[in-house]
């Protein structure tokens, strides 16, 4: 299936959690501030009904995305209010792809985590924790991945404020 | 009375015990086994037949800083490594030497600015003896480096303390 059908689909079956969809465009030739947008089409979704809605895109049989091939977060803008989390699916056995967004609150992000569906957004989800500052609520396993377990604040975060020393060892 | 000079004759040779313990040392500088990023293939390369670091004397790659007399600290130093580099640097038996190979040990390198983990330069952790530029540094320019701690062995003495060993 293509984009436009397995959107389809997700609304056919009342996938959980759907609350939109953005296919790359072309920019208007008129106007020049219109540049257009480039990348994968996208389904956007509730972040908090995530893990349900993974659910049936694993679960249901003509999506039957086995995969979870990458899930991660993007800080877009420091004064944007929100940060996306990035979820993409791949389905072996129909040869199809799913790109999946989710808009959370910079203020304070959390989500349900989403290992319940995918054992492998185990460390995506940990990587994801420590360079954005995101809580997945429920992960079984929530250290830090690459940092240390000490480390202070959120590197790809766009305020993140560069440390001066760490354990004596200076930074500057 | 027999003259000492002439019962030895053809059997002793004398030198000094500074040259002597400075031949020893730097025609056998053990490294440690230890690589951090792409530097460390690099050192692989010097290791291997092409370049064969073992003319040298310094080929036998330990496995355990116990047995090391050299740190080839051959990549980006970051600062959950540098704790342990600290660490592995200790356990070193003196004399003990240590070598920054390319940008990334010696001062950052291209992670200077906005690499958050990042120690820029290791020498903010262990003493360094010789810091070898590139990024990675040739083969040739870390036997290079090699020779210049050679060099620096030789200029060591037992009497007077080195400079910069701890």
């Amino acid at each position: 299936m293509d984009f436009q059908g397995i959107h389809d689909r997700l609304r056919a079956i009342g996938a959980p959690g759907l609350v939109g969809a953005d296919e790359p465009r072309q920019g208007d030739p008129k106007d020049k501030k219109d540049k257009g947008r480039a990348g994968d089409p996208f389904v956007l979704v509730d972040p908090q009904r995530l893990t349900d809605f993974l659910r049936v895109c694993r679960d249901d049989e003509r999506l039957c995305f086995e995969m979870l091939v990458d899930l991660t977060a993007t800080d877009p803008a420091k004064d944007q209010a929100h940060l996306w989390v990035n979820v993409q699916l791949l389905s072996l056995r129909h040869r199809q792809r799913l790109a999946i967004k989710c808009l959370l609150e910079k203020a304070a992000p959390r989500l349900p985590t989403t290992v319940p569906v995918y054992r492998a957004s185990q460390w995506h989800e940990r990587e994801c924790a420590e360079m954005f500052g995101i809580t997945f609520e429920g992960h079984p396993d929530p250290r830090n991945v690459l940092l240390p377990a000490d480390w202070v604040g959120h590197p790809l975060r766009k305020d993140y404020q560069y440390p001066k020393e760490y354990h004596g060892i200076s930074c500057e | 009375m027999i003259s000492l000079e002439q019962s030895f004759e053809d059997n002793i040779l004398t030198t000094k015990v500074d040259w002597l313990l400075n031949w020893a040392r730097l025609s056998s500088i053990w490294p440690m086994t230890f690589g951090l990023a792409c530097c460390a293939i690099e050192m692989m390369a010097v290791g291997m037949a092409h370049h064969d670091i073992d003319r040298f004397g310094a080929g036998a790659f330990r496995a355990s800083p116990r047995q090391a007399d050299l740190m080839i600290v051959a990549g980006t130093v970051n600062f959950k490594m540098a704790e342990r580099i600290k660490r592995l640097y200790d356990q070193m038996p003196a004399p003990k030497y240590v070598m920054a190979m390319g940008a990334c040990a010696t001062g950052g390198g291209p992670y200077y600015k906005y690499g958050y983990t990042v120690v820029k330069g290791v020498d903010r952790v262990i003493p360094v003896d010789v810091y070898i530029a590139g990024c990675p540094p040739r083969p040739e320019a870390l036997l290079e480096g090699l020779m210049k701690l050679q060099e620096k062995i030789a200029r060591s003495s037992v009497i007077r303390k080195p400079a910069r060993t701890a």
